[in-house]
């Protein structure tokens, strides 16, 4: 018991903190079709950002260095976090959409967050190079005095308190008019032009929102687990956001849920505890990523709109004008 | 017909790709509330004009004007928001929304489009919406789409998907509508209830056509005035039924076509 508890509790600060990414990602591609393919880049951005905000100055002589280090309270560095990713969204956004469409912009954010991944490794006066960040201690747990267990469950309430505020946001710009032309602009950015919709500013928003999600849980990721380093954010990790939203249904943030929970948290993380074996030890990696790939083949050949796809808005309920009889099953118009 | 104020001013306007010139010094007017069409063999420069027009492409040289202000180098969505909206030759409904949410998208002005009424004021966006829906309601009933709302806008006919362009074009508001071929690929009795919306549109909204068709005889019906291009320049200008009978536009472009319907 002493033993699966805390386990059973990583993993569902796990789940909740890929569900944030998860509809970070939806915002961008499954309502807006913003493809982008270094969202691991904003949450190594939130997290970067929420640890040089909580942790102290780091010095050459100890051999960390970083930049500021302002030894904020938690709550702040997570919202600087959340900020820079959101910046850095824009500021993406702005090389990859302003004048580039689907592949290329693909191509082009790709392109941009191996650049970004290359420059934070290697020039270490930003965040200590490949070692990355590291020695922040486990927010609020010594004003709390909890020992590590208690700490991971502490974690599951903040981070559940921080994902149900995030899927407010997610939800409330899905079934927004703001949504309505996200998802128009995904289905054909050209018309939604010709009624004078701004695609490239409404793109920007979701690419920015998106990445402020990405933030968020990244900055969770840092509180969590106290450092965080290039190792962590290959370009691979973009990929297992991307299968889960795939396999659970983008364009609707239960079907991310879903999506995130067979495939960031059991095929992902659950299976890191498992043992390695010692005359392979690559082997349990391998047969992992084997396994994400065969789950996204199998849902794209059975049921390509994902496990809970997007939902059909009816307008049944919509009170209609004062007056007016309620709408009946009118007839054909095919007739 | 009274000589009304010109509306959209193209002059001079010339554009080319690479070496070839497709639209080489074009002139012309159309007046305010008039139904008026652009015709001319293929290869004319008609579909270039539609998108210099319509923003889709910068203006080289010459200028265009539209109720008074210079879109020759406005970008598309900035064009629609002085209220000139274009169709194109393909049907492009939002394939993944309902027919409903189709008609809600293009009204101007939505306040819930905005980032921070949609996080922080969702119920603004609501009270619009019932209100655009209550309109689509109407609009959707006079194109006899209302039994089709709630359906994927993708999973239409081809006549459903022409008619919710126009439906949906009627929800933006437009001063004037630039439709590129809005008669291509469908069957006679649809031509007839398009072009009775068109007329329909243009009496009860005041809203200003331009099309751009090859069906010489939906042009004849409902058009009021017709430029004819060829090789990229304005060749005539005038009503259908005088320039069947010009020469020079009978050699450009009718010639074999109308011998052929006289023969037939």
């Amino acid at each position: 018991m002493d033993l699966i508890l805390p386990y059973l509790a990583t993993l569902v600060v796990f789940f909740f903190i890929y569900n944030i990414f998860t509809w970070g990602l939806n915002i961008q591609f499954g309502y807006a079709g913003v493809l982008d393919f270094t969202f691991i880049t904003f949450v190594a951005c939130g997290a970067y950002f929420a640890g040089v905000f909580a942790l102290g100055p780091g010095s050459q002589q100890n051999g960390f260095e970083w930049i500021l280090g302002l030894n904020l309270p938690f709550p702040i560095a997570l919202l600087a976090g959340a900020l820079a990713a959101g910046v850095l969204g824009i500021l993406i956004g702005l090389i990859a959409i302003n004048r580039l469409r689907s592949d290329y912009m693909a191509i082009v954010t790709l392109a941009t967050g191996t650049v970004i991944y290359g420059l934070v490794s290697n020039f270490t006066p930003l965040f200590d190079g490949f070692d990355g960040l590291a020695g922040l201690s486990p927010p609020f747990a010594q004003a709390l005095g909890l020992n590590s267990n208690q700490f991971t469950y502490l974690w599951v309430v903040v981070s559940g308190v921080v994902m149900v505020i995030c899927w407010f946001i997610a939800q409330r710009i899905l079934t927004s008019p703001l949504g309505r032309t996200m998802r128009a602009i995904r289905e054909d950015q050209d018309a939604a032009e010709t009624f004078g919709k701004d695609t490239i500013r409404v793109r920007l928003i979701a690419m920015s929102m998106g990445a402020v999600l990405a933030g968020v849980g990244g900055a969770l990721l840092m509180g969590f687990i106290g450092a965080f380093s290039p190792a962590g954010w290959t370009s691979g990790e973009t990929f297992v956001v991307w299968a889960a939203l795939i396999v659970g249904g983008r364009g609707n943030n239960w079907g991310a849920v879903v999506g995130s929970f067979v495939v960031a948290v059991l095929i992902n993380e659950a299976t890191r505890y498992i043992p390695p074996v010692t005359a392979d030890p690559t082997l349990i990696p391998t047969v992992r990523n084997m396994l994400i790939g065969a789950t996204l083949i199998l849902v794209l050949w059975v049921r390509p709109q994902g496990i809970i796809p997007e939902t059909r808005r009816r307008f049944f309920q919509l009170p209609l004008r004062p007056g007016s009889p309620p709408v009946q099953e009118a007839e054909s118009a095919r007739g | 017909m009274p000589a009304a104020e010109a509306i959209l001013t193209v002059s001079h306007v010339s554009h080319s790709f690479g070496g070839f010139r497709a639209v080489d010094d074009c002139s012309f007017e159309i007046a305010a509330g008039s139904i008026s069409a652009l015709i001319g063999p293929n290869g004319a420069g008609k579909s270039t004009l539609v998108g210099l027009i319509g923003g889709a492409m910068r203006t080289q040289t010459g200028s265009i004007h539209f109720a008074g202000r210079n879109i020759s180098r406005m970008s598309a969505f900035k064009v629609a928001r002085l209220g000139l909206l274009r169709t194109y030759q393909v049907s492009r409904e939002f394939a993944g929304l309902t027919v409903m949410e189709n008609l809600l998208v293009p009204p101007p002005n939505q306040r819930g489009e905005s980032l921070f009424n949609a996080l922080f004021r969702p119920s603004l966006g609501r009270v619009q919406d019932r209100e655009l829906a209550d309109r689509a309601f109407e609009v959707l009933e006079t194109f006899g789409l209302l039994a089709l709302r709630d359906e994927y806008a993708g999973n239409l006919s081809g006549g459903e998907k022409r008619l919710l362009e126009l439906a949906r074009a009627v929800m933006a508001e437009p001063k004037f509508m630039l439709l590129d071929e809005p008669m291509a690929g469908i069957n006679p009795a649809l031509i007839a209830r398009l072009d009775g919306h068109i007329r329909r549109l243009r009496d009860d909204h005041g809203i200003t056509f331009l099309l751009v068709e090859h069906n010489l005889d939906v042009v004849e019906r409902i058009c009021d005035r017709v430029v004819v291009m060829a090789f990229g320049r304005t060749l005539a200008e005038g009503q259908m039924s005088e320039l069947r009978e010009n020469p020079e536009v009978v050699r450009a472009y009718l010639g074999g076509g109308l011998d052929e319907r006289a023969a037939g």
